[in-house]
């Protein structure tokens, strides 16, 4: 075998070409949505160029959030500060519900996806409590926490921890036949069943819960906010509406659809990182 | 040799969610030896996955029971790993960590480095140390299944199943792990039950191969032993000289279950031709010389000569089959054991009584009582000598089989039992026993002897693994055998068609019992669709001088098996008395009261006469007299009660009155 020395540059080769390839193709496919988005702006330029027109055209906007775009960092004390600390706080409330809401859905999930007395008994709660919408649970937060802060927090867990539950539940309760016989014939004790078989094969439907979960939850926040006041990004196009700075409200809702786009990669890509090649949706 | 796992009597019922419910297995009996390895083969949807199943204890029988090793199986459990059909590896753990999962839990007591070396070495035994760390996902389907088969043995089970384990896998990797299991399996004793469809596979890798008729109500239909040498190679296997008849064999089989289920898809309409009602005949036989004059009359063209057209012969797995054939109007006529039509008309078993009728007989003599060779060789040579045996171990139970309550072979068989001073229920256990299935459960050990037709004893002798102690010239010469029964109904529907039949296979017996015919009939019978077995082992006694297997000097026997000499085929009432008379001693049926009426029912000499005077024969019958057995005891048929009453060995007698008019509904 003296084959190894020469494989090495020339697989090196192939990985370079391989790569290039990639590039290539990711660029090819990044030509469509940029069109898509040049007729936009191109179709709003347009409708908003007449003299009555309520909204500001597109480079009207960045030429009036240019500072906001070009310093997202800028701290001025109080609530006035740059998007990025908007966000910022924004995405802690959202991390700190979010991680309350996934650690209690994903055991409640568990609990009552193993147990039928436990499933027929909650699934109709959880049913109709999902449908109520975040903002309805406001009030009641404000008035149980009578904070501005806990409150929103709260609105998130509640938020994001309905789709946890009933797709943890689902997995639990689609656990194929199979894994349960391999651990029935090996008499395999409670506590190995859970960690090597009933959370494993949870573990998809899991982040399917997490996922609509985080979305939801970036939802409810921004709305939130706007009620609530504070530094937050829901609060800054509030505080922009009542200053009448059209274009601050428009800039901060691409900024506001970019990190919810994020959010929801975040989870696809830590999903990606866990799950094996089989149980990939 | 001990039996190891025991499948006693297993039934399996389904409720349906709409109510009702779905009967999937019904009276699965079966044992295993230690290090057998078994194959259960089957139509899709006869219940095979669900009989493994019961067996590991992931569902429960819902009557009868898994016994392994003496206990009773409730629950899934180790000693009894599961190779899945679609491997049921954890995808989340890599190979080393799917089987290590198995070992960690079950060799609990032992340290860890040696249940790695356990993993290791299962690892290298598939070949895949390469793939140790893979995940399922990343390899192959034969390599999943060697993941699975490495799990399986790593844990040490008693008994390992395997549920379709190849059947997922392309024809190269399935031979390569075909011949690794084996290799496997006899290396460490592994007893085996494997689910197939193959049955090229079956023959392969199996000690017997279990055939299962198709649900619902699945049973087993046969069982046929492989007696290949081990170790195997598939190239030799496949020249072994019994290969091919036991394909065959088991070919047949399957593909007569899927006639029966095209039979069941749709009902049969009645073709009428020839100035006939029906010339579409579904008739039924058992693998037997004696039944020669169905497939005489079906080859020689007897059948189309007297008009009907199409008939086909269903081999049919066991005298049940038959019974149940008949009064489910799946068959029009079958070949029946001499008691079976009054049993049925009787209501034999607790069944409801049906009205049959038995226009012909079909056969005269044509049994043999064999003992195993290990009681030969514990000196039973005659009854006697086994009344001896039994009161030496009366701790032990001796079992004999016969093929069926109503038959001769289990009425002879008592009688001649309790002539000796053997209680056959008390002393002695007789269980029944399909006829082909005789021979592979003396081999088994299950059985000590047995009553059944040729060619099952010349099988058991040439075989060495049993002897015949008495032929029926010994017992009772000339005994009415098989006849040819229907339904009443059937009868009375197809009055001509009947008469037609009985013509074809009186004609049929006649031809059959013309010695110049008996070769060319000898090699018929020889054929896989009808008897298929040596056609040296059918000679015997139907041509050949008939050997006993006790070292004396095969003789020829005088009407070995008779089917027209003699007066065979008339139908006869004294018979059908002392058929009734044996049936109420044993308690398989009640005397009736008006014996006179039940026999003159179901033995139709009128059918019988005008059919032998269409074709210029006798029409008489033998003369009215009394008779005797061999143990000279007097029967006359005027005096039924009188003879039961000499019996000294009997069960309680019920004597009713069977009301006639009343089971006259079909």
């Amino acid at each position: 075998m003296t084959a190894p020395l020469d494989i090495r540059p020339a697989r090196s080769r192939v990985n370079l070409q391989k790569l290039g390839g990639q590039v290539l193709n990711w660029l090819k496919s990044l030509i469509a949505p940029l069109i898509a988005v040049l007729i936009f702006l191109a179709i709003w330029q347009v409708m908003t160029m007449g003299p009555n027109a309520n909204l500001p055209t597109p480079i009207r906007t960045v030429q009036d959030t240019w500072e906001l775009i070009v310093n997202p960092f800028f701290d001025y004390g109080g609530t006035d500060r740059g998007l990025f600390w908007q966000v910022w706080s924004s995405l802690q409330r959202v991390a700190l519900g979010f991680t309350l809401a996934a650690i209690v859905g994903v055991a409640l999930g568990i609990l009552v996806g193993t147990s039928s007395l436990m499933y027929s008994a909650l699934d109709p709660l959880f049913q109709i409590l999902r449908t109520v919408p975040p903002l309805a649970w406001l009030p009641i937060s404000l008035a149980a926490f009578q904070q501005a802060n806990p409150s929103a927090i709260f609105v998130i867990f509640i938020t994001a921890i309905w789709p946890i539950i009933i797709n943890t539940t689902e997995g639990v309760r689609q656990i194929p036949q199979d894994y349960n016989n391999v651990a029935r014939v090996l008499q395999l004790s409670k506590s190995q069943y859970f960690f090597k078989i009933l959370f494993p094969a949870t573990v998809p439907y899991i982040f399917t819960g997490l996922r609509i979960g985080i979305g939801l939850s970036w939802l409810a926040i921004v709305a939130a906010e706007m009620l609530i006041g504070g530094v937050g990004i829901g609060f800054f196009i509030w505080d922009a509406w009542n200053s009448s700075r059209i274009s601050d409200i428009i800039i901060a809702i691409v900024y506001v659809g970019i990190v919810g786009l994020l959010l929801d990669r975040l989870i696809v890509f830590v999903g990606g990182l866990v799950l094996p090649e089989e149980q990939k949706q | 040799m001990a039996v190891f796992v025991e499948v006693d009597h297993v039934d399996r019922v389904f409720k349906l969610p709409e109510g009702g419910q779905y009967i999937a297995l019904k009276n699965i009996d079966l044992q295993v030896h230690k290090g057998e390895f078994v194959s259960l083969v089957g139509h899709s949807g006869c219940g095979k996955s669900t009989l493994l199943n019961i067996l590991s204890g992931l569902d429960q029988p819902s009557a009868g029971g898994i016994v392994l090793e003496g206990r009773q199986v409730t629950e899934p459990g180790p000693d009894r790993m599961v190779v899945f059909q679609n491997y049921s590896l954890l995808p989340w753990l890599t190979v080393r960590e799917n089987i290590a999962l198995a070992v960690n839990r079950v060799m609990k007591k032992h340290p860890q480095p040696v249940r790695n070396r356990m993993i290791d070495h299962h690892i290298e035994l598939v070949g895949l140390q390469k793939a140790a760390h893979k995940r399922p996902g990343e390899i192959s389907g034969g390599m999943k299944q060697r993941v699975a088969i490495a799990r399986a043995l790593a844990i040490r089970p008693k008994l390992l199943l395997l549920d379709e384990p190849f059947g997922a896998l392309d024809a190269l990797t399935r031979g390569g792990l075909q011949e690794q299991l084996m290799k496997i399996c006899q290396e460490n004793e592994v007893t085996c039950i494997m689910v197939t469809h193959d049955v090229d596979e079956a023959l392969l890798l199996s000690d017997r191969v279990v055939l299962m008729t198709n649900g619902p109500e699945a049973h087993v239909g046969q069982i046929v032993d492989v007696p290949f040498p081990r170790p195997r190679e598939r190239m030799e296997v496949v020249k072994h000289p019994n290969y091919y008849s036991l394909r065959n064999e088991i070919v047949y089989f399957l593909n007569q279950q899927k006639r029966a289920k095209q039979h069941k898809a749709k009902p049969v309409v009645a073709m009428a031709a020839n100035g006939l009602e029906k010339v579409n005949l579904e008739l039924g036989f058992i693998p037997l010389v004696d039944c020669a004059p169905l497939v005489v009359a079906k080859e020689m063209g007897f059948f189309e000569a007297h008009g009907l057209a199409n008939v086909t012969l269903n081999r049919e797995p066991s005298w049940n089959a038959i019974a149940d054939g008949v009064t489910t109007n799946r068959l029009d006529a079958a070949m029946m054991v001499a008691g079976m039509p009054l049993g049925i008309t009787l209501g034999y078993g607790n069944q409801r009584p049906r009205p049959m009728v038995s226009a012909l007989t079909l056969s005269r003599n044509g049994n043999a009582i064999t003992f195993s060779k290990r009681l030969y060789d514990q000196g039973v040579r005659s009854l006697a000598d086994f009344k001896a045996a039994l009161d030496r171990r009366p701790d032990q139970i001796h079992t004999l089989a016969a093929v069926h309550p109503t038959s001769m072979h289990n009425l002879l068989l008592r009688y001649w039992l309790a002539s000796g001073g053997i209680d056959p229920d008390r002393d002695v256990s007789v269980t029944v026993i399909p006829p082909a299935q005789m021979a592979s459960n003396l081999k088994a050990g299950t059985i000590d002897g047995y009553c059944v037709g040729e060619p099952w004893n010349v099988r058991a002798v040439q075989e060495g693994i049993g002897v015949v102690v008495a032929i029926d010239n010994d017992i009772w010469p000339g005994h009415i055998e098989k006849v040819l029964g229907v339904t009443e109904a059937w009868a009375n529907q197809y009055p001509k068609t009947h008469v037609a039949l009985v013509k074809a296979l009186l004609e049929a017996c006649e031809y059959c019992d013309d010695r110049r015919n008996r070769e060319e009939i000898a090699e018929l019978l020889a054929r896989p669709e009808y008897v298929g077995a040596s056609e040296s082992y059918i000679r015997q006694g139907f041509l050949d001088p008939y050997d006993r297997g006790d070292d004396s000097e095969p003789s020829q026997v005088l009407n070995y098996i008779q089917f027209f000499t003699g007066k065979t085929n008339y139908p006869d009432v004294s018979e059908a008395i002392w058929l009734m008379t044996q049936m109420a001693r044993w308690g398989i049926t009640p005397f009736p009261r008006n014996w006179l009426e039940v026999a003159e029912r179901v033995k139709r000499a009128d059918i019988f006469g005008q059919a032998a005077r269409e074709l210029g024969l006798l029409d008489i019958g033998r003369d009215r007299r009394p008779t005797q057995l061999f143990d000279g005891i007097q029967f006359d048929p005027d005096e039924p009660l009188k003879y039961l009453e000499k019996f000294a060995i009997k069960r309680d007698l019920r004597i009713e009155e069977v009301p006639m008019e009343e089971i006259t509904v079909p």
